[in-house]
């Protein structure tokens, strides 16, 4: 811990250009709801992949990051777990490693900071590795599927591909905690006035509806915990987003996604019904692309999203 | 100099029923805090204008309030850094907050948790006949020495979106002053102090780190990471849903490589908790009805006894 008054803390860097940005191969890190509740956000990312012409290489043996919890209990071992993960993408010669939610992001970000900041870390992290033969050169810049579409495809490039733009869909933006705070662990963008996720709607047809709940917690980590509590601060923000004139919600995490898809209905009580549907970040884009909305799983989620594409006269 | 506008929250409890809002323009140059500004308003143009404030220079906590939707202290907030292109500069009260008159509002929820913390030394050496001085090593200053830095202005308080769902929860600061004393090798209520907490629900934190923006760096966020694992270690509240959901995250990790989503409901409600199980039921009914429910038995990702190495190799507790 730090004994400095003010430290002003230098953000991990976010832009970097790595390898893998040059050649358009990508360690994947899917992440564990992907890949359980959520498997409509993986297929649709990959479908999304094809489309831009990148390839996204799963790191099939990758543990979970911690999910913020593993922290409680130790503070080595999400640490450590996610140094594994780095080492298999190095392994397969990236230097890349690409997210679809929020919290993998924030939690394996901080988990590289600590480990590009402390031999001492590096060290004890390599000493277990050592234990499998495996090792961590320090090479890997952790980066959220978002932050790709903005870096490596560029918005123009992007609503140049665009072959169904959403007709003005009034879509309400919805970033998840631990993709943008704390900024000195992100700091792609503002935390308190992010904007990437207004600029993916923008570019894709739709029109950002900006509200306060945007940058707000959806509870999530907290619904085993005390349910209501949790509902309430998906009803709180959801209540926010429809006053704004939201139709439907976008958000890069699937934490986020089951929150405010699961819980707007416990929370109707408290705060009026909103029935906003959810659109996972690759779903909505991958759409605008063309990919059938078929494949992408839209009839997975609790609030079907197709109604409000159907009203916006984009599939019949 | 420039023309700058503050649009002002206006609330008096003791007449009004609803609040209004003054638009007042100064002409300030807008380098101005917005502290100065509100000052210069009460003292030019309007003397009923409200709020607190003491020393600013963000040492005293007096000044925190909402300027343009951001909740941190006016004293260390310059004009031109949040007013908008039309040069207005919105101030309301600390969401969070009832308010009592303008910015002003009232703080005793904030402090009725302090009070509950008994925010003094509890000494180890109660008995003590005071001859020699309680010594405290540089190392072990060192955990406290950002915790020290709260001027407890509130503004996490004010930001957490559990506190403006549930006032029950402690909140960031409160949580933070607990670890001070906690981690003080002085104090003989360490365990005491931890079960106060956590009645206060410190593991109603929802993991948002909103408390990160507070303005002297004292990251209460990780604080409450730490207090979460002194209550682990100390074994405190450990049949609570808190210490089994991150014990089972961990287990769950160990067994697999992932976080198993149905072990983890199980595990962090009880597998008995018949009850608590029915509660969850209506939603896994829902998510079932669009074949959304997770794997009830996860396969284990390959080589997944690399995991179990790093978790055997530290020092990890187990419920």
């Amino acid at each position: 811990m730090s004994a400095t008054l003010l430290p002003e803390e230098r953000p991990l860097d976010s832009h970097k250009r790595t390898r893998s940005s040059e050649t358009k191969r990508y360690g994947f890190f899917p992440g564990c709801v992907a890949k359980e509740s959520c498997k409509e956000l993986f297929n649709s990312t990959m479908l999304l992949a094809d489309k831009l012409g990148i390839e996204l290489i799963e790191l099939t043996a990758a543990s979970c990051c911690g999910a913020s919890v593993v922290n409680d209990v130790n503070r080595d071992v999400a640490r450590v777990l996610n140094a594994r993960t780095y080492a298999q993408a190095e392994a397969l010669g990236l230097d890349d490693v690409i997210t679809i939610c929020s919290t993998c992001t924030g939690h394996m970000r901080a988990a590289n900071k600590e480990l590009l900041e402390s031999e001492e870390r590096m060290a004890q992290a390599n000493s277990i590795l050592g234990k499998f033969g495996a090792k961590y050169d320090g090479n890997i810049v952790v980066r959220h599927l978002l932050w790709l579409l903005i870096d490596d495809i560029g918005l123009d490039k992007l609503k140049s591909m665009v072959v169904r733009p959403l007709n003005g869909l009034k879509v309400a933006p919805f970033y998840g905690c631990h993709i943008i705070r704390p900024e000195s662990v992100n700091g792609w963008e503002s935390a308190r006035n992010p904007h990437s996720l207004e600029d993916i709607i923008e570019a894709i047809g739709g029109e950002a509806v900006d509200y306060a709940g945007k940058t707000r917690c959806c509870g999530f980590h907290i619904q085993l915990e005390k349910d209501n509590v949790a509902a309430n601060m998906v009803g709180q923000n959801m209540r926010m987003a429809q006053d704004h004139g939201a139709e439907a919600v976008l958000t890069p995490c699937p934490l986020c996604h089951l929150a405010l898809d699961g819980y707007q209905q416990d929370a109707a009580a408290r705060w009026g019904r909103t029935d906003l549907p959810t659109f996972h970040l690759p779903q909505l884009v991958a759409f605008a692309l063309g990919v059938p909305a078929e494949k992408l799983g839209l009839n997975k989620h609790l609030i079907d999203p197709r109604t409000v594409l159907v009203d916006r006269d984009l599939i019949a | 100099m420039a023309k700058i506008t503050l649009d002002i929250f206006r609330f008096d409890e003791a007449v009004d029923t609803i609040p209004h809002r003054d638009k007042v323009v100064v002409d300030i140059p807008e380098t101005t805090t917005v502290l100065d500004a509100l000052e210069y308003a009460k003292a030019e143009v309007d003397g009923s204008i409200s709020f607190r404030r003491s020393c600013r220079s963000a040492i005293c906590g007096s000044c925190s309030m909402n300027v343009n939707g951001v909740t941190g202290l006016a004293c260390k907030t310059p004009c031109n850094t949040v007013m908008d292109e039309t040069g207005t500069v919105k101030i309301d009260p600390m969401p969070n907050f009832q308010p009592m008159k303008d910015m002003v509002v009232h703080m005793d929820p904030f402090w009725d948790k302090y009070a509950r913390l008994k925010p003094y030394l509890q000494p180890a050496d109660k008995d003590s006949d005071h001859a020699t001085e309680r010594r405290v090593s540089p190392e072990d200053m060192q955990k406290l020495v950002d915790v020290a830095n709260c001027i407890m202005c509130a503004t996490c308080y004010a930001l957490c979106p559990v506190v403006s769902v549930d006032p029950a929860f402690a909140g960031p600061a409160a949580i933070a002053y607990a670890y001070r004393f906690i981690e003080d090798v002085r104090d003989g209520e360490r365990k005491e102090r931890i079960a106060q907490i956590s009645e206060d629900y410190l593991w109603l934190c929802a993991h948002c780190y909103a408390c990160s923006y507070c303005p002297k760096h004292v990251n209460p966020n990780d604080r409450i990471i730490d207090v979460k694992r002194a209550a682990i270690s100390e074994r405190v509240m450990m049949d609570e849903r808190g210490p089994r959901h991150a014990l089972t995250v961990v287990k769950t990790i160990k067994q697999t490589g992932m976080l198993a989503e149905t072990e983890l409901i199980q595990g962090t409600v009880g597998r008995f908790n018949i009850i608590g199980l029915l509660k969850v039921a209506p939603l896994g009914l829902r998510m079932a009805s669009k074949g959304k429910l997770p794997p009830i038995f996860l396969k284990p990702i390959p080589k997944v006894d690399e995991v179990r190495t790093i978790i055997e190799s530290l020092e990890v507790p187990v419920a």
